[in-house]
């Protein structure tokens, strides 16, 4: 499919909204992650990505977008600076209200997609696993204007974590608010989210390097990028009880999670990776758990 | 192969003809294996003052440095070799256990294998050089009785040095290849031989003595009174033949310059006792006369190794493409140091084993001269059942009244007569409680040593480890030293209890190879390896139940061989 300004045409608003600008922070149009990710990318290093907007799928021809999306994924080859850059496919539903408290909306997500003909198949799969079977055939059979259909999907780099991280902006065990807890684990985050690897504990009190404390675990899983999305295989002998973060890389960390939890004027539990030396945030949540009032 | 019962923990039966002294009362406690691989045959008295003296200190002089969890024990019992490994103990009498969170990366011995490449190169390789070009500038034909013990107690140093170097060395070698095997293995699934084909077509001394030995017999081939000596003189006659032949002077000096430069090696690994190449070229002789019959294009053969593991590395780095930046890094280094490890597995023995021991043999074919004109010995050969200590004595008796030493001799040459008829059991001592642990040093040492194979129900299926990759069908030929090679037609399959690199040349004529001791990291896996010929090692039983001119099959991926007829 060659992508030509004709088949983009006739549309109010461009379907394509990147991360980072200002079209791209409103949940009602662009799902409650999305929207989430577009606020942070404005200021953090979120990963490069767009999103065909709610309205937009609600309105346009299956045409139009798929042409919209080949070009934006061109261009997110240049933002990543690789041919055909593995990225993650995510639907992502809207609530009426626009509200981003909830992510229950989100439906599907593909990983490790790859490809102009990848990201197509991977939208298309998004929004069947949304509407089918109550609208989809109808959907796809007419050049639909449906205001029942509430749905994103956001498309962004995968990063190919070298480390995966979570950073808790206070204690959630003990509830310090001048400890930063970090835990990180090789690979992408998978394994350490789904639980099949202790991860590496880091404590850095009074945020300050002088008191950073590492509980190194062995890490016998990891998760990698594979042809059909990602695997898990085990960690070869000699780096699973390496640590996984330098001081320095964790005094990192440490300063955007108390940057954003200035900001949000919550704790915040952060997702974050690190790749070729560079941090990523992946997603940003206030700490449920309770904690200490003030700091110490 | 006898058969002895054995129970875990307990001291293991001492078969009635092989009584043992037991020279120190701990080492009834420790468990002894024969090395086959190194010492298939009987120790020379002064073989044996070698290894108390030089090997055994030399070894632990390595563990040290390196900070091995080990130590090692040389003994010679009966004649034979043994040798054993004790854990070292920590002051509560128990092996100290790392800290729980200490970063296995972070040891000295895994430094030292990321290092080795730089440290072999710039540090020890040069310090060998220096030991050599010291030893061989001094003339020791020409030297006073007063002058040679002196130089006698300055090559001792040298080869003192010169081991110590070697263990320097070695175990980080073996462990370099074997982190690498464990890698590979933990990456990309089980295969015993994946890792070795990312390793191959490297050119080595031993690769490179044997390209020029066939580039001397190109060179025979067009010399027709050459070649002609070469096809019809028995391998002994050959040098008198060429000598006497005017029109072979040119290629009598490339062949001189070739058995000095890659000939100062013997039989097997013990260079100072054994005949050495130089003194009795046979061995280079019949490779020649094997060499001129054949027609091979060598270089397009390493080419395609070449080819082939850039293939390999290429794909294995596209599978890591999207793998944490710390486990492709740890390939890369990986991959660099087991590919120095496996040069320096044959380098180490043209310049140590090889180079550096033929200069101390050189003192000690000196102090025979010496001792034999002056009566002290029957004949110079005989200082060979003399031990370091008794040749040091003589030589200075030499000063004033030179001792008579007949009888000793005699006596240590019946005792190896004795023990030549009876065979050695492959385990003395106690036997180890349990398993073996599983750590990186222990799985390098069974990789380079082997492992006893699966016993085999049928009595036509032999089986070892795999060595080196295919099947081939072929005569077998029992080859138990040089000596017989003479028997190898191309086509057939070396049977042996072990190789060595002065073995190489052969490997260009068998078809396979077979051996009793050894394992993926041994010489002879690795040479076959880079010939690209089947071989199973470490049978243990190979050459005792496969007999000359069997048809057998040698499944190489499989570590199995078939007798076939």
């Amino acid at each position: 499919m060659n992508p030509t300004a004709s088949e983009t045409s006739d549309y109010s608003q461009p379907p394509i909204r990147w991360l980072g600008e200002a079209d791209c922070c409103d949940p009602a149009q662009v799902g409650g992650k999305a929207g989430n990710l577009g606020l942070l990318a404005r200021k953090y290093p979120v990963p490069a990505g767009f999103c065909l907007a709610a309205d937009a799928l609600a309105r346009h021809r299956q045409a139009d977008y798929q042409a919209s999306i080949l070009l934006a994924y061109a261009t997110l080859e240049g933002l990543v600076g690789e041919p055909e850059p593995s990225v993650a496919v995510r639907s992502s539903g809207v609530d009426e209200d626009g509200s981003t408290a909830s992510f229950a909306g989100q439906y599907e997500t593909f990983l490790n997609v790859r490809g102009g003909g990848g990201v197509l198949a991977a939208v298309e799969r998004c929004l069947q696993s949304a509407f089918a079977p109550r609208v989809l055939d109808y959907r796809l059979q007419n050049d639909l204007n449906s205001t029942e259909i509430r749905l994103a999907v956001l498309v962004q780099q995968l990063v190919p974590a070298d480390v995966s991280a979570v950073i808790f902006s206070a204690n959630p065990i003990n509830g310090r608010r001048d400890e930063i807890v970090i835990t990180a684990s090789w690979g992408l985050g998978e394994s350490v989210v789904g639980g099949t690897v202790t991860p590496d504990t880091y404590t850095i009190r009074h945020h300050s390097a002088a008191h950073i404390t590492a509980q190194i675990s062995d890490k016998e899983r990891m998760t990698v990028p594979a042809p059909a999305g990602t695997t898990e295989v085990p960690v070869p002998r000699l780096l699973r009880r390496q640590r996984t973060l330098t001081d320095s890389q964790l005094l990192e960390m440490a300063q955007m999670a108390i940057a954003l939890e200035d900001e949000m004027g919550y704790a915040v539990d952060l997702e974050c990776a690190w790749h070729r030396g560079k941090l990523f945030l992946l997603q940003c949540r206030p700490i449920t758990t309770a904690l200490n009032k003030g700091h110490g | 192969m006898e058969s002895v019962q054995l129970i875990p923990g307990q001291p293991i039966p001492i078969p009635p003809d092989f009584p043992i002294e037991w020279p120190r009362p701990t080492d009834l406690d420790i468990f002894w294996m024969r090395d086959v691989m190194h010492f298939p045959y009987q120790i020379l008295p002064l073989a044996a003052s070698f290894v108390e003296n030089i090997l055994e200190p030399s070894q632990n002089h390595g563990a040290v440095k390196v900070e091995m969890p080990v130590r090692f024990h040389c003994r010679i019992f009966n004649t034979h070799y043994y040798s054993a490994t004790t854990p070292v103990l920590g002051p509560d009498g128990r092996p100290p256990q790392p800290p729980a969170d200490a970063d296995p990366m972070d040891h000295p011995t895994v430094h030292a294998v990321m290092n080795i490449s730089d440290f072999w190169e710039n540090q020890l390789l040069p310090e060998i050089k220096q030991i050599l070009a010291h030893c061989e500038s001094i003339d020791l034909a020409s030297a006073t009785s007063a002058q040679l013990v002196s130089y006698f107690d300055d090559f001792m140093a040298q080869a003192i040095r010169s081991w110590q170097i070697h263990f320097e060395v070695a175990f980080t070698m073996l462990l370099a290849m074997s982190l690498f095997d464990d890698f590979y293995q933990e990456v990309f699934g089980a295969d015993a031989l994946g890792a070795y084909r990312l390793l191959q077509g490297l050119d080595n001394k031993s690769l490179e003595a044997n390209r020029k030995l066939y580039a001397l017999s190109r060179t025979a081939m067009e010399t027709p009174e050459v070649r002609t000596i070469l096809e019809t003189h028995p391998a002994e006659q050959v040098m008198a033949a060429l000598q006497a032949s005017k029109e072979s002077r040119p290629f009598l000096q490339e062949l001189n310059r070739w058995l000095q430069e890659y000939g100062q090696r013997g039989e097997m690994y013990d260079t100072l006792t054994s005949i050495s190449w130089i003194e009795e070229p046979t061995p280079a002789i019949r490779n020649l006369q094997d060499y001129i019959q054949r027609d091979e294009d060598i270089d397009a053969h390493r080419q395609a190794m070449q080819a082939e593991r850039e293939r390999l590395i290429e794909e294995a780095r596209a599978t890591l493409a999207s793998y944490p930046e710390a486990v492709r890094m740890q390939f890369e280094g990986l991959l660099c140091s087991a590919q120095a490890a496996t040069v320096i597995q044959e380098d180490h023995h043209y310049w140590l084993d090889h180079r550096a021991t033929y200069q101390l043999r050189r003192a000690f074919l000196e102090a025979g001269r010496r001792l034999a004109a002056a009566g002290t010995l029957a004949a110079p050969m005989d200082v060979v059942y003399l031990d370091f200590e008794e040749v040091r004595n003589a030589l200075l008796a030499l000063l004033q009244t030179p001792q008579q030493l007949h009888e000793r001799v005699a006596e240590r040459k019946a005792t190896l007569a004795h023990f030549a008829a009876i065979q050695p059991p492959m385990m003395l001592g106690t036997l180890p409680p349990g398993a073996p642990p599983d750590d990186p040093g222990t799985r390098a040492g069974m990789r380079f040593f082997g492992v006893p194979p699966q016993p085999s129900d049928d009595p036509n299926t032999i089986n070892g480890a795999a060595g080196s990759p295919g099947k081939v069908r072929g005569k077998a030929k029992v080859i138990r030293t040089l000596n017989e090679a003479g028997k190898l037609a191309a086509g057939d399959i070396l049977v042996t209890e072990t190789t060595a690199p002065p073995w190489t040349p052969l490997f260009a004529t068998a078809a396979a190879v077979v051996t009793d001791a050894g394992g993926i990291l041994s010489h002879c896996a690795v040479v076959a390896r880079e010939y690209a010929i089947p071989a199973v090692v470490g049978t243990y039983t190979a050459t005792h139940l496969i007999h000359d001119n069997m048809q057998i099959e040698v499944d190489g991926d499989n570590g199995v061989v078939r007798i076939i007829a």
